[in-house]
C-alpha cells in the first residue's frame, strides 16, 4: 500500500496552515489584527459562546511571522442535554501578527478565560494584548528574558556566565586543584598533606 | 501600611504567609508548598476575617517547557514528554497526540479495530485511576481520610492492568502513532474480567462512604457553585461543565476511537456545586466500566498497528526475516517519520475535560508546534469567578472539585 507520507517541500513547509489537507476539524478564517475584534464579536453573538482555547505558533520565515489562534465552540449558555447538543461546531480565527507589531486587542472583555491564555501568549511568545487587565509572565518567572517558544529561542536557554561558586565550597577544595597524575590515593594525600602544612603556616602564633 | 494588591505581587516562592495587613483586611499567601493545593499552585488571597475578597492563583512552578521540548523530538519521541504533561491520565495526553497526527497523516481510517478497542479499554480504564486519585486526595482535603485507601487499592489494581498492558504503571508510552506498541499479552483478558467483577463492589463502597454522609454533604453542597453560564464563560469543560447541566462531552459530541459503537450516558447534575461535580464523577467511573465491558466482549483478534511501515515500525518476527522490514525499522527509529503540512485541532475528553492538541507541521520528521489545551488550566482559571466570597476553608474544596493536574497546567 503506497504511503500517504510526502517528503518535506525544500527541508520545510514556510506556511503550513496554507498547505493543510482537507481535515474536517473546525471551520477555518485567516483574519487581520484589526478586524478581530469585529470578527469575535459577531462569532459571539453568532452562538460560539466558548472560547476553547487561545495559542501561538511562530512561523520565523513567513510575513507575518506570528499567527495567534483562536479556537471556538458553539455551546448553549443553559442547562443541555447531549441530544441537544449534538455535534456543536468548531471555529478557528488565525490573526497574524508582524514582528514590527507585536500587538493584539485583548478579548478578557468577551471572554474571561482568556485571561491567563492571553497572558501565556505574551509569556511564551512576547506579543502584547492591549487593554488586557494584568499583562504579566505567567509561566517564567517575572525577571526572565526572552520569550522561550520563539523558534530563534535555544533549547537550552541563552548561553550565560556560571554563577561563581559560594565561598564555602571553595574553601573545602583542594587548594592546587586536580593534580597531574590524577585523582589517585597517593596524589590525594599528597595533596591533604599540604594542604595541611598551608593551614598550619596560617594560624596565628600564640 | 496599605494593603498590596494582589496583581502586584511578582511570581516568587513566598510561602504561606501574610505579606500585608491594613484594618480586616490582609494579603495571605497560600501555597506552593500547602497539601491542599494538590500540586504546586499559589494563591494569592486577599481576606477579610475568613472570607476571601480576592483569588488570584499563581502558576508556572511547575513549568517544565514539554511544548519546547516536543519541537525538538522526532514524532514519535515528543509522544514520550507529552505523555508526562497529565501525570495522572497518561494515556489520555498520548492518545490525543496519537490521533492528531493520525489525522494529518490521513490514517484515521485505517487504524485497526482491534487497536481502537484497546485505546478506548485504557483510556477509560485512565479515567477511572484518575478519578480515584482526584476522589482520595479531596477526600483528605475534607478530613475524610478512610476514602484514600479505599480510591488507591482500586487504582492500584486498575494499574496492575495497565503495566500488564503497556509494561509501565504511571507512564507506558503503549498508545503509539498508527496503533499500539504491542498487543495485549496473555490472560489479559482475565485480568480485565476479575477488575469488572470487583469495581461494583468498590464502587458500592465509596458511594456508601461519601455520598450519604452528613458531613460530606454540609462540607461540599453548595460550595463553589457554579451557574452554566459563568462555566460557559470561563471555559469549564468535563464534568465540572457537566455538574452544571451542559452535557457537553467530547466522546459523544466528536466521537473518536469508535466511542459512537458503545452505549453510554452522560451524567449530568443542574446544581454546578462541589456535590455535583463529586456525584458527576462517581456516575462517570461506573459508565466507563459499561464502555470497559463492552469494548472488551467486541474485541476480536486482529493487527494492532497500521500496516504501512512508514508510519509504524515493523513487529520484531518480521525484522528477523525480512531484510526490508529491517531497514524500515532502522529509518524509521533512527530517522523519525515525516509528517504532511498542514494544521490540526484534536481533542478527546480527558478525565478533566477537553484535552486538545493543535498540532503543526511542517512535512519534517519533528514536530514544529504542540500547542496544548489543556483542561486543568481553564478549570483551574475559573476559581478566581468563583472563589470571592466564600471562606478559605471551602476554597480548599473548590480546587479539590475542579481536580487540576499541574503537570498540565504549567506543561
Amino acid at each position: 500500500m503506497p504511503s500517504p507520507q510526502t517528503p518535506p517541500m525544500d527541508g520545510s513547509a514556510i506556511d503550513p496552515t496554507a498547505l493543510r489537507p482537507p481535515i474536517k476539524d473546525a471551520a477555518i478564517e485567516r483574519i487581520a489584527p484589526a478586524e478581530l475584534r469585529t470578527r469575535l464579536q459577531a462569532l459571539r453573538e453568532d452562538g460560539y459562546m466558548m472560547l476553547l482555547d487561545l495559542g501561538a505558533v511562530d512561523y520565523p520565515q513567513r510575513v507575518p511571522r506570528f499567527d495567534v489562534v483562536y479556537h471556538l465552540l458553539k455551546m448553549p449558555v443553559a442547562a443541555a442535554t447531549p441530544d441537544q447538543i449534538g455535534t456543536p461546531q468548531r471555529y478557528r480565527l488565525l490573526c497574524g501578527v508582524p514582528i514590527e507589531n507585536l500587538s493584539l486587542p485583548t478579548i478578557t472583555d468577551l471572554w474571561r478565560n482568556a485571561d491567563w491564555a492571553e497572558r501565556e501568549v505574551f509569556d511564551l511568545f512576547g506579543i502584547t494584548f492591549e487593554g488586557h487587565p494584568d499583562l504579566r509572565r505567567i509561566q517564567m518567572p517575572t525577571h526572565w528574558e526572552g520569550h522561550p517558544l520563539r523558534k530563534d529561542y535555544p533549547l537550552r536557554g541563552p548561553a550565560k556566565e556560571r554563577s561563581p561558586r559560594p565561598p564555602f565550597a571553595n574553601k573545602s577544595n583542594l587548594v592546587a586543584g586536580t593534580p597531574p597524575s590524577g585523582r589517585t590515593a597517593e596524589a590525594l594525600q599528597q595533596q591533604v598533606a599540604l594542604r595541611q602544612a598551608q593551614d598550619r603556616k596560617e594560624e596565628p602564633k600564640a | 501600611m496599605s494593603v498590596g494588591t494582589v496583581s502586584s505581587m511578582p511570581l516568587e516562592p513566598q510561602g504561606s504567609q501574610v505579606l500585608a495587613q491594613d484594618g480586616n483586611a490582609m494579603v495571605l499567601s497560600m501555597g506552593p508548598q500547602h497539601p491542599s493545593t494538590h500540586g504546586v499552585l499559589q494563591i494569592m488571597l486577599e481576606i477579610e476575617g475568613e472570607s476571601v475578597v480576592k483569588a488570584e492563583p499563581e502558576i508556572g512552578y511547575l513549568h517544565t517547557g514539554i511544548e519546547k521540548s516536543a519541537e525538538n523530538l522526532f514524532w514519535t519521541q515528543a509522544q514520550t514528554v507529552i505523555e508526562r504533561m497529565d501525570y495522572l491520565a497518561p494515556e489520555s495526553n498520548s492518545l490525543c497526540y496519537a490521533l492528531a497526527v493520525e489525522k494529518l497523516l490521513g490514517i484515521t481510517d485505517r487504524i485497526p479495530e482491534r487497536a481502537q478497542q484497546i485505546r478506548v479499554i485504557v483510556a477509560e480504564l485512565t479515567r477511572i485511576a484518575s478519578h480515584c486519585v482526584w476522589l482520595g486526595t479531596h477526600g483528605i482535603d475534607l478530613g475524610a481520610l478512610s476514602i484514600f485507601f479505599y480510591c488507591f487499592d482500586l487504582r492500584e489494581n486498575i494499574l496492575d492492568v495497565q503495566e500488564a498492558a503497556g509494561g509501565a504503571r504511571m507512564h507506558p508510552n503503549y498508545v503509539r502513532i498508527g496503533g499500539l506498541q504491542a498487543d495485549l499479552p496473555d490472560g489479559h483478558v482475565e485480568r480485565l474480567d476479575a477488575l469488572l467483577k470487583k469495581f461494583p463492589t468498590r464502587m458500592r463502597e465509596l458511594r456508601a462512604i461519601l455520598q450519604k454522609n452528613p458531613i460530606w454533604q454540609d462540607r461540599t453542597i453548595d460550595v463553589g457553585t457554579v451557574t452554566p453560564e459563568q462555566a460557559v464563560a470561563w471555559g469549564l469543560t468535563g464534568p465540572a461543565l457537566r455538574a452544571s447541566g451542559i452535557a457537553y462531552d467530547v466522546r459523544k459530541a466528536f466521537p473518536y476511537s469508535g466511542y459512537e459503537n458503545y452505549k453510554f450516558d452522560v451524567p449530568t447534575r443542574t446544581e454546578g456545586d462541589a456535590y455535583a461535580r463529586f456525584v458527576v464523577r462517581l456516575d462517570e467511573m461506573e459508565q466507563s466500566m459499561r464502555i470497559v465491558q463492552q469494548a472488551r466482549d467486541a474485541m476480536k483478534a486482529g493487527p494492532i498497528t497500521i500496516d504501512d511501515a512508514k508510519i509504524a515500525p515493523p513487529p520484531k518476527e518480521a525484522i528477523a526475516l525480512s531484510m526490508e522490514a529491517l531497514i524500515h525499522h532502522f529509518k524509521v527509529v533512527s530517522e523519525g517519520i515525516r509528517v504532511p503540512p498542514g494544521d490540526v485541532y484534536q481533542a478527546i475528553e480527558s478525565p478533566r475535560g477537553e484535552l486538545g492538541y493543535y498540532v503543526v507541521s511542517d512535512g519534517n520528521n519533528k514536530p514544529f508546534r504542540v500547542r496544548t489545551r489543556p483542561p486543568s488550566l481553564y478549570n483551574l482559571q475559573a476559581l478566581k469567578g468563583i472563589a470571592p466570597g466564600n471562606l478559605i476553608a471551602d476554597l480548599v474544596v473548590m480546587i479539590g472539585s475542579l481536580d487540576p493536574v499541574f503537570g498540565e497546567v504549567d506543561r
